[in-house]
């Protein structure tokens, strides 16, 4: 691994309720990688991510972005760094009553000027781009249409595209096909995986099905009450660490 | 066994074990239902006692309040701008005598006598009036007080006679005059209308005001007084408790004691209105949009925030567009309540129809004070009405 995009020492969690998410946590991401966590509900997943962007601050450890430590960050930097950063998420988290265009562009705000949002001004080239990436995730006649209006599958392209506007490095995305049916989270998954293929953004991804971690994930890494018990390649999980990742009484699901 | 249930019975139920759950006890057999029945009953019976309702009040004043009943049916709201034919004539009391008056063509007046004394049977005659058309008799004191006289109707020749006892007045030099409908003329607003009117546009544009500056200045506090949006800044849970205090405070002084406060302040009229309804607005308006901000949805701001968004990018297409539309539902709402509001501040004397129909009341002038509330009840149904059917687009 030459030149790690992300590096994570020692990343702990702790709640002010005493909930300790994450414990000691350290791992590295190359540049290119579709890392996969899993895990069960509850294990540290979504606050791994966030803590990675710093929508979660962490208790304490390091965490380097391209060799810049996010932890110790200011507000302006901060900001630099997570407009680098894509974000996808569960419930796809649009501003349900703007238009798709809107919340496409919504991803470019780490680069425009502040000032420019009490006129919701947005440069002609940016909306031709969000519209070059709404096309992109395939449903480009759906851009002036109010995003609740959609399907969860259009809903989390949007979402897609919305991150592709940052001109992200780094997408992670937490559990991005938890609210879709099957069909729907392949469709999903694979633009998420054309991005790392073709635009070589790395992408760190938490997943609930291990069906969908082995065929998607060059790597995973299965996190259990905060910590990391399993980092490797999808063909390493036998029954015995799936086991250990998920309890005795797990059954595997598959999805096709 | 289903079939062994005998009537009115329950199959044998199980033995309970010791220590789980007792079946409850029926409401008609509990003491403390009783109890509740017996302390409802004394609340009510004092409360019956001590706002003095006496329903026979009811019956024996109801001739007080009949005349406005009937007034209801026939507001004052058109006239007729008749064609008068008018003649007078002086009289004087004392030894006075008037001066001669200068023969003027058209109607005329004679009495039988231009100088009395209080209480002396005058004759009025009256010539070359329109025939047969109804007329009335006048008096008009030294400081043109006028008072009637009597009634009279023309006879087909335009004459007429009238008698009247010379009134009791203060002053000595008085005058007699007659006026006689000429021509009916056609059917205009009365002036009660148009004032009554006047008052109205009043009313609507104090509400207007008053609801506005409770906008301007309920947005920003709103803000302020939202416990997601202020936790995460230093000192910011002091700011929310402080906001939220005034707005609580505010909120507990009625507006109508908000106006009297003002009307010490910046005088009597409408301003006073529409700073009492702006501050009662502020704290009402304020308490609602806090909570709309309150209620948003946390997952597209963390989604804005993650694109590198500064505070006022996430405000802008985070909190922006999922409070818009309530913050407009809860704006019409208010101007709803204070255009209802601003018809009875003019009671205290901040402006408005208020002020009108309390002198009506006042002066028992019922078909006035019935215009004036017709006019409240149709402006405040519209209103109404507008109100719903915008709330129902955007909401």
């Amino acid at each position: 691994m030459s030149d790690p995009i992300l590096r994570i020492e020692r990343l702990t969690k702790t709640y002010p309720d005493g909930t300790r998410a994450l414990s000691d946590v350290s791992f590295e991401i190359a540049r290119g990688e579709f890392l996969v966590i899993i895990g069960l509900s509850g294990s540290g997943k979504s606050t791994l991510l966030r803590c990675i962007n710093r929508l979660i601050e962490p208790s304490s450890g390091r965490i380097e972005f391209q060799g810049r430590d996010i932890t110790t960050a200011s507000r302006e930097e901060l900001r630099v760094i997570r407009r680098q950063i894509g974000m996808v998420f569960q419930q796809f988290n649009l501003v349900k009553r703007m238009s798709v265009l809107t919340n496409v562009l919504t991803g470019r705000l780490g680069y425009t000027p502040p000032v420019w949002a009490l006129a919701d001004y947005f440069s002609a080239p940016l909306v031709d781009r969000a519209l070059a990436n709404l096309n992109r995730v395939g449903i480009p006649e759906k851009a002036y249409t109010r995003a609740d209006a959609l399907s969860g599958g259009q809903q989390q392209r949007v979402g897609i595209a919305r991150a592709l506007m940052q001109e992200p490095q780094l997408i992670l995305a937490d559990e991005p096909v938890a609210s879709l049916d099957p069909a729907m989270s392949h469709s999903v998954l694979r633009y998420i995986e054309e991005l790392n293929r073709n635009d070589g953004i790395t992408v760190l991804c938490s997943l609930h099905f291990l069906s969908l971690a082995r065929r998607y994930g060059t790597r995973i890494l299965a996190l259990k009450g905060g910590e990391i018990v399993f980092d490797g390649l999808p063909a390493e999980i036998d029954e015995a660490r799936f086991k250990s990742i998920y309890g005795d009484d797990a059954v595997a699901v598959e999805i096709t | 066994m289903p079939g062994a249930k005998t009537l009115g019975g329950t199959p044998a139920a199980p033995p309970l074990a010791r220590g789980t759950v007792r079946r409850p006890v029926a409401w008609y057999r509990s003491w403390r239902f009783y109890l509740v029945a017996l302390a409802t009953l004394a609340v009510y019976v004092y409360g019956w006692q001590v706002t003095q309702i006496r329903l026979a009040e009811l019956w024996r004043g109801a001739h007080l309040i009949a005349p406005f009943v009937t007034s209801l049916a026939s507001p004052d709201v058109a006239v007729r701008a008749n064609v008068l034919a008018r003649a007078e004539a002086p009289f004087y009391y004392g030894r006075e005598t008037p001066p001669a008056a200068a023969s003027a063509s058209g109607p005329l007046l004679h009495l039988s006598r231009s100088t009395g004394a209080i209480g002396q049977q005058v004759t009025a005659v009256g010539e070359g009036f329109p025939p047969g058309r109804p007329g009335q008799l006048w008096w008009e004191n030294q400081i043109g007080q006028r008072q009637q006289l009597g009634p009279l109707r023309t006879d087909e020749r335009g004459r007429f006679t009238a008698t009247f006892t010379a009134p009791e007045v203060l002053g000595t030099r008085n005058l007699v005059f007659v006026e006689v409908v000429a021509s009916v003329g056609p059917l205009r607003p009365s002036p009660t209308l148009l004032l009554v009117l006047d008052r109205m546009v009043e009313t609507v544009f104090l509400a207007l005001m008053g609801t506005t500056m409770g906008v301007l200045f309920a947005v920003p506090f709103s803000f302020l007084g939202a416990k997601n949006l202020t936790e995460h800044f230093p000192g910011g849970k002091a700011v929310y408790g402080l906001t939220r205090a005034f707005f609580n405070v505010a909120r507990s002084i009625e507006a109508l004691v908000l106006a009297i406060v003002f009307t010490v302040w910046v005088g009597l009229g409408p301003f006073a209105g529409v700073l009492a309804l702006g501050v009662h607005s502020i704290a009402s308006l304020g308490k609602l949009y806090s909570e709309a901000i309150e209620s948003i949805d946390g997952g597209p701001i963390e989604a804005i925030v993650a694109t590198g968004a500064s505070t006022l990018q996430v405000v802008r297409y985070g909190v922006v567009p999922q409070i818009i539309p309530q913050f407009i539902a809860f704006t019409i709402y208010r101007w709803d309540i204070n255009v209802r509001f601003s018809t009875v501040i003019g009671f205290v004397g901040g402006g408005g129809i208020g002020f009108v129909l309390q002198q009506y009341i006042n002066l028992l002038q019922w078909r006035q004070a019935a215009t004036a509330l017709w006019m409240i009840a149709i402006v405040v149904m519209l209103l109404d009405y507008a109100s719903a059917v915008v709330r129902e687009r955007i909401v």
